[in-house]
């Protein structure tokens, strides 16, 4: 016992981690002679390929059994999340605050939304088709070129006064901004189950902005929206959705919504929720799915 | 050292202001009462309570826990003050963190007071009366309340209530045992007899007990400043030493540890480097802690180690330090005492010699007849004198007691004649009413003799018999005649020397030899109403006619020899330390194999030889006797150079120093060293020792107090059994430790993993908490249920600078191979779990940043799909629940390959222990529960899995399980190959 509770110095310690790197009397490096650690290494490196074999063998296998069209489970996504555009987040959600006097804080706005909506030109769009149909567009076979199937074209003059061709700026120097709502996509979803569904804006009453509305003596308005397309809904024969490899076209359809009443100077709470059968939004964990909330400010 | 036995007792009066009759004043004895404080010895300094409990908190891997949890803290602090979505989950990480450190804690600190409080029992003594004189009158006082000058009176059965000069004794005997380890009462006198107060027959010491007779004296010493209290401050000056457990743990620890700090530090540097956020890389390194800490593991190494324990108490084996359970296997070395612990502490008659012959009588505890030839009619004499000149009684009320376990009043020596006689003969108080005693001489030290006068029991013969013991050669001089068979023949020179050579031999095997002779008093010169008076001695005490000789030694207990040659067998090295004299230690450590039959000691080699002493070649003396005098004269180069060069030792005549002395010296051997022993004189070498194991029964309290471990039995045999579990439960933890190392890999690569390749986060810190804490925990304690894989008894004690408990073996192979095989399987769940949501493993590679944006609710799968934030989530906790399943899928594999380390698992066969399997079940049911019953509670990051997830991990497991079937059937096919030495743990 005593030789190990002595106490070593410093420098015996070095020179014991020393002795242990390199040992001249019996050459042990770190412990092991030379050629013991060839060996060692050796089997290591044998027993890391059969064991990164292995791997890839599982991984490939598992690769095999996939369906490569869609996924096999997806149990996870139910109901379709629901997205904003501009999307800007601060420390707790959405918040797009903007002074229609200066058009640096919109700018970048608008500029998010023309990127967006670069993906929804006629250009962009070309290899879908116009569809009239106002039910869904199933698709058992697959008649698009290279074994495809086909999707519906959304341009985004479909948006109308939000399509950033009338009015290049959405309208927010006017304290009208255009917001644009997408809905996320999933496959073989169904939405609406028959009826087409529609977005449906209003506003987050909470004591605190009923307060500011009234302080500043108005009378509480409802929020008045334009939406386009007419209605705010997403027509069905966008729907379902067959996935990336059936339908390497396909683009989101989009509802546009035009605040045409907000108060100046107010942060406003505004939820979005789409409307339909099979779209869900009152899941308590997940704040986007079904509906997006948002807060907008215009000040001037 | 004092001279109060020097002076005479009205100088002592003087001295201490007393006075032999009156004794002190009430007054002046509360005086000197709060000058001294009470007549008791001051418990040994216990550590508070407190300190104990917050050693628990820091202790192991605790500081690793409480960095973790304060990083947590602080990484809370900067997101709460910059405005995170969620910074609560690192405030519920380091909450959880210190209630892990400070749960552990709490359980190790119950486990430990629980086995102390065991021991807290032992302690308790019942208070001690003592008869003392004060204010001229007698009182019977507490002993604690006696100071110096007090008066006090002792009589035969008292013990001796502090240290005493004798002012005036009647044939008083004192046992000194608990002090110097001499089995033999000591008479005392009042005369001072030797330079040496310990010596001198004048001086009863504290704590010993008075045998027999009545003494008066002054009380010289109490409490702590009597020759026991010194002696037990010897004992709490001696430093204890941490335990080989205890340093196996603690270099487990900083190896753990020390791969956890730099696999942390250096994904820390990497993640900086990789341009991660400094906060982010905080929360990894937290996150590797957590992962490469078994949080477990101590709590379940106490848990064993108390289990063991407690299989130990039931085998007669208290153990009082919860890691004295291993010492006890690691021993090389038991210095055992003699007296009560490889003998039965109680004299015995061995051998008998009538008729010109030896004959040898049953010494084992529970005789209940003798088979030596009875018949010849010297042994009917011989047994009347037996019973006849014996003043020994039984305590009435005993007749249903084996004769063995009867209480006798009476000294060592009589008591053993008795209880031989009553075995042989039957009633012998009804033999002695129907001889009436008329006279008697009790034995003195100036006679060397007894001797009664007794009527017979044969109506028709009026002669009275004279029946007489004593010394040998002293009862051999009053005799003129010898009995062989039956008839008196003239004691002539051949005779003589008969019994000279039956005697020496007696005398050589360390045994007490008495001689018995009688004489019939001739009926005309002893009518019936002879007035027979023992101080005259109107009878004749000479010409008697000598019957034979008994001898008496304390025997060795029947189990022991047995141990002993298992303890050889197992490697470890008995030597006998004792007070005793050198030939009856020799004797007894011959009878019990610790010089075994064969070897001799270098006294022995002359004698055989018939050269001096000086001439031996020391080295072929394999045996060595040494007396405590030439022990003082050694240097201790000697004493090493004993220690190495005999295998078998006995030291006699040893004092508490020398024991001391005795035990350093085989630790300077390197040696893990058992003492056992019961006098306070033992304790010193007790706390000195590795393990220092006290007798139960006949062990005193400091003792017990000095001692780790107490033998209930007082039996030698139970350490044997101690050692045997102390080996089992070293070899298990190793078990236990492998199977927890192992999946810490499995907890860690996905951290390491996840920095490289930024796939998203494979399992949380929480999960794997809940697999240390929660799956694992009960099958790594069943391990230590496991049987052993081969007779460990059969091998050396283990070399405590080589067989670590966590070797790099051990370390190696279940963090480079069976950990790795575990996280490959593991991951390749994850993988599957995320393709059949979408998420194919090429897209996974790169995605953290998106993955983890909270700005980010359109994210694509590999199928084009779209995921909120909280979709990924739910995934991502789905992935945490399916590498948690296949973590514990595959630990069951681990657990079944950690029953044996060399024989193959069919060879331990699956089903022995039967805790394995509860371990299993548990581990798979606390996994459904976890994954089934608490889906929805999404705190804790469980979601309800797949149920064929669960078994995407069992090829692995199986793998696991051929792979260490393979690894073993090598090991045992090519000992000592290459192969043995690199996957042998």
């Amino acid at each position: 016992m005593a030789t190990l509770n002595e106490k070593k110095t410093c420098s015996e310690r070095m020179e014991n981690f020393r002795r242990f790197v390199w040992n001249p009397e019996t050459k042990l490096f770190m412990g092991r002679t030379l050629i013991n650690w060839v060996w060692i290494s050796l089997y290591y490196l044998a027993f890391y390929v059969v064991m990164s074999g292995l791997f890839a063998l599982s991984i490939y296998s598992l690769m095999q059994t996939v369906n490569p069209y869609e996924p096999d489970y997806q149990d996870q996504l139910k109901s379709p999340g629901v997205t904003l555009r501009p999307d800007v987040y601060g420390d707790r959600g959405l918040q797009i605050y903007y002074n229609v006097s200066d058009n640096k804080t919109w700018e970048g706005l608008v500029t998010t939304l023309q990127t967006f909506l670069t993906a929804y030109t006629p250009a962009a769009q070309h290899l879908n088709i116009n569809c009239t149909s106002d039910t869904y567009f199933i698709q058992d076979t697959f008649d698009g070129p290279n074994n495809t199937k086909l999707s519906c074209k959304f341009t985004s003059d479909m948006l109308q006064n939000c399509s950033g061709i009338t009015d290049p700026t959405f309208g927010f120097p006017e304290g009208k901004p255009c917001f644009i709502i997408k809905m996320n996509r999933i496959i073989k979803f169904f939405p609406g189950n028959g009826t087409a569904p529609r977005v449906d804006c209003t506003y987050v009453v909470t004591n605190e902005a009923a307060f500011l509305l009234y302080a500043q003596g108005n009378e509480p308005r409802p929020l008045e929206v334009d939406y386009y397309p007419a209605n705010g809904t997403f027509n069905l024969h966008y729907f379902p959705y067959y996935g990336k490899k059936s339908q390497p076209s396909y683009s989101n359809p989009l509802v546009a919504v035009k605040f045409l009443n907000i108060t100046r100077n107010v942060e406003l709470k505004i939820v979005c929720k789409i409307i339909g059968a099979g779209i869900t939004f009152d899941n308590v964990h997940d704040p986007y799915e079904g509906k997006v909330e948002f807060k907008l400010k215009i000040e001037d | 050292i004092q001279d109060d036995h020097k002076l005479s007792a009205s100088e002592l009066e003087e001295k201490y202001g007393t006075s032999v009759n009156k004794g002190l004043s009430s007054a002046r004895a509360a005086e000197i009462l709060a000058r001294d404080g009470p007549n008791s010895l001051t418990p040994p300094k216990a550590t508070p309570e407190i300190v104990k409990f917050l050693k628990q908190m820091v202790g192991g891997f605790s500081i690793l826990l409480w960095i973790g949890a304060v990083f947590s803290w602080i990484s809370f602090g900067i997101q709460f003050a910059q405005g995170a979505e969620s910074p609560f989950d690192n405030l519920y990480l380091g909450v959880v963190l210190a209630v892990v450190v400070i749960l552990t804690g709490i359980f190790a600190y119950y486990q430990e007071a629980k086995s102390t409080n065991i021991m807290a029992s032992f302690s308790k003594m019942i208070p001690q009366q003592a008869l003392v004189i004060r204010d001229a009158e007698k009182k019977e006082l507490s002993a604690d309340q006696l100071v110096v000058g007090d008066i006090v009176e002792i009589k035969g059965g008292d013990r001796i209530p502090a240290d005493i000069r004798l002012i005036f004794t009647q044939g008083c005997k004192v046992d000194n045992s608990s002090l110097t380890g001499e089995s033999e009462p000591q008479s005392r006198s009042c005369d001072f007899t030797h330079e040496n107060p310990l010596e001198t027959k004048n001086v009863a010491f504290y704590s010993t007990t008075c045998v027999e007779g009545t003494a008066t004296g002054i009380v010289i010493n109490t409490g702590d400043r009597t020759i026991i209290g010194r002696i037990a401050s010897l004992a709490s000056g001696v430093g204890h030493e941490k335990t080989p457990i205890a340093i196996e743990i603690e270099h487990f620890v900083y190896l753990v540890a020390g791969v956890a700090i730099s696999i942390g530090v250096l994904f820390f540097i990497i993640s900086v480097s990789m341009r991660y956020k400094i906060l982010d890389s905080i929360i990894f390194l937290i996150g590797i802690i957590v992962a490469n800490v078994p949080e477990g593991l101590l709590a379940t190494v106490t848990v064993s180690l108390s289990l063991t324990a407690k299989r130990m108490a039931k085998k007669n084996c208290l153990v009082k330090n919860l890691e004295a359970v291993e010492t006890l296997g690691s021993t090389s070395i038991i210095c055992s005492d003699k007296t009560g612990t490889l003998t039965q502490n109680r004299m015995t008659v061995a051998h008998l010699w009538f008729d010109n012959q030896i004959y040898s009588a049953d010494t084992s505890e529970d005789q209940t007849t003798q088979p030596f030839d009875q018949s010849s009619p010297s042994w009917t004499a011989l047994s009347k004198i037996v019973t006849l000149c014996n003043r020994a009684e039984f305590r009435p009320g005993q007749e249903n007691l084996p004769i063995m376990k009867r209480v006798v009043v009476g000294d060592a020596s009589e008591t053993a004649l008795l209880k031989f006689a009553e075995v042989i003969l039957g009633n012998v108080m009804n033999i002695r009413e129907q001889n009436k005693k008329v006279a008697e001489i009790p034995f003195n030290s100036t006679n060397k003799f007894q001797l009664s006068i007794h009527e017979t029991d044969d109506p028709n013969d009026k002669r009275f018999l004279l029946v007489m013991k004593g010394a040998p050669e002293r009862i051999l001089e009053r005799c003129s005649t010898i009995m062989i068979n039956g008839k008196e023949e003239p004691l002539d020179s051949e005779k003589a020397a008969a019994f000279q050579t039956a005697y020496m031999e007696l005398g050589g095997m360390g045994e007490r030899v008495l001689g018995f002779c009688h004489l019939y008093l001739p009926e005309n010169e002893f009518p019936d109403t002879y007035p027979f008076d023992t101080d005259s001695m109107n009878f004749p005490t000479s010409n008697m006619c000598f019957v034979g000789l008994l001898s008496m030694i304390d025997p060795p207990r029947s189990t022991v020899p047995d141990a002993v040659s298992k303890c050889r067998s197992a490697g470890i090295k008995v030597i006998m330390v004792t007070g005793d004299h050198p030939i009856t230690a020799k004797a007894i450590a011959k009878s019990v194999g610790i010089i075994s039959a064969t070897s001799e000691t270098v006294e022995d080699i002359a004698k055989r030889l018939n050269i001096p002493v000086e001439q031996v070649n020391r080295r072929e003396a394999t045996a060595a006797v040494i007396n405590g005098m030439e022990l003082k004269d050694m240097s201790l180069q000697q004493l090493d150079e004993i220690l190495c060069n005999h295998s078998e030792i006995v030291f006699a005549r040893t004092s508490p120093q020398q024991k001391l002395i005795i035990v350093e010296g085989c630790q300077r051997q390197g040696a893990v060293v058992a003492v056992t022993g019961d006098g306070v004189n033992d304790s010193p070498a007790l706390k000195k020792a590795d393990i220092g194991i006290a007798m139960g029964i006949a062990g005193s309290d400091a003792a017990k107090n000095a001692a780790d471990m107490v033998l209930l039995d007082d039996n030698f045999a139970s350490i044997v059994t101690g050692v045997e579990e102390g080996r089992l439960i070293f070899d298990n933890l190793k078990k236990t430790i492998a199977y927890t190392l192992t999946k810490n890999i499995a907890e860690l690569c996905p951290f390491l993993i996840y920095i490289i390749t930024s796939i998203p986060m494979p399992i949380g810190t929480i999960t794997i908490l809940f697999i240390d804490l929660g799956t694992d925990i009960i099958p790594s304690v069943a391990l230590a249920y496991e049987k052993a894989e081969s007779d460990i008894m059969n091998r050396r004690p283990r070399n405590k600078m080589k067989d670590r408990l966590v070797n790099e073996q051990l370390a190696v192979y279940s963090y480079l191979q069976i950990g790795i095989i575990q996280s490959v399987g593991a991951f390749i769940t994850y993988f599957t779990v995320y393709a059949e949501q979408g998420f194919l493993p090429s897209t996974l590679l790169g995605v953290r940043v998106n993955w983890e944006n909270n700005a980010i609710n359109d994210f694509e799968d590999s199928y084009g799909q779209e995921w909120t934030k909280y979709q990924r989530m739910y995934l991502q906790w789905t992935g945490y629940t399916a590498f948690f399943v296949s973590i514990t899928i595959q630990q069951v594999a681990d657990l079944i390959i950690r029953k044996t380390r060399r024989n193959s698992i069919f060879q331990q066969g699956l089903f022995r222990n039967k805790v394995i399997w509860v371990g299993i079940f548990s581990q798979i049911g606390i996994a459904l529960i976890l994954t089934y019953g608490l889906g929805h509670a999404t705190a804790l990051n469980f979601t309800p899995l797949r149920f064929q997830y669960w078994f995407v991990a069992v090829p692995f497991a199986i793998l696991i399980w051929a792979y260490d079937e393979v690894r073993k059937l090598f090991i045992r096919r090519y000992p000592g190959s290459w192969w043995d030495k690199n996957m042998y743990y």
